[in-house]
């Protein structure tokens, strides 16, 4: 097994109410619980089942991810320019395993 | 010479014959990509207890064929000001002939987030793939497009 990579892409800075996109990437399987391996035993389901994006604390957008997402599950999405801080981006795993990265937003 | 001529047979009728044979098969071809799917609004009233309203704000952008089931692309967005007085809470992805039919579902924020998202979903068969928004007052909006896809990414 690989340990999950998550990435994102974002800008440094943005400019007062502008939208800006962010792109995010986690290496995950994303293993479905609907296959069976060579004994015909079922694999255990372990997906990454919630996404969430803070900025400066608050809760900006989040997702719900269930079966039919793409292993390396892949989101793109949009944001506000409000404020400089910080941007957090969490991703919770089934067992609770949690996968986080940060980022610094300059809004001018 | 005298020609000889089929009765109701002239390059007129066959003309309009050609014409209205093409615009009927042009408005079966529409009818389906915009199915009045009974079916979907059956399984969001299942799920949600709401009737949804078919609307033209919610745009559900994916392929109309895919060669892959394993990683479909898909684009959502939704027409609206995201104001405190008009916006959209969540948004449901839904593959109704996938073994498992719930694929995700995005939460925004107003004025903070925008109503768009891209992503890559699992076909497991050629489906209506149905999205539905619900609104700040509570209403249910659903869209739905067909997909095609070529192997099952389900397996």
């Amino acid at each position: 097994m690989f340990a999950p990579t998550p990435r994102v892409q974002v800008p440094s800075a943005a400019a007062s109410g502008e939208v800006f996109s962010v792109k995010t990437l986690i290496s995950h399987r994303m293993e479905t619980g609907l296959r069976q391996d060579e004994h015909g035993n079922v694999i255990p389901r372990k997906i990454v089942n919630k996404f969430i994006c803070r900025y400066n604390g608050v809760v900006v957008f989040s997702v719900d991810l269930h079966e039919a997402m793409a292993a390396n599950p892949f989101i793109e999405f949009y944001l506000r320019a409000t404020e400089s801080g910080r941007l957090q981006f969490v991703w919770e795993e089934d067992g609770g395993g949690i996968y986080e990265l940060e980022h610094q937003l300059t809004v001018a | 010479m005298e020609k000889t001529r089929l009765p109701g047979f002239t390059r007129r009728t066959v003309l309009t014959a050609a014409v209205a044979g093409s615009t009927g098969f042009a408005s079966a071809a529409l009818a389906l990509s915009q199915p009045p799917n009974d079916y979907a609004v059956d399984l969001v009233k299942q799920l949600t207890g709401k009737t949804p309203t078919a609307s033209d704000r919610l745009h559900l952008v994916m392929p109309r064929s895919f060669p892959n089931g394993y990683t479909v692309p898909l684009t959502l967005a939704i027409d609206s000001p995201m104001t405190e007085a008009d916006h959209v809470r969540h948004v449901s992805v839904l593959a109704p002939r996938n073994p498992l039919i719930e694929v995700a579902t995005f939460h925004f924020l107003p004025q903070r987030s925008e109503p768009r998202v891209s992503t890559r979903i699992r076909l497991a068969e050629p489906q209506y793939v149905l999205a539905m928004a619900e609104m700040n007052d509570g209403t249910l909006l659903m869209t739905e497009t067909w997909v095609e896809v070529a192997t099952n990414g389900c397996k």
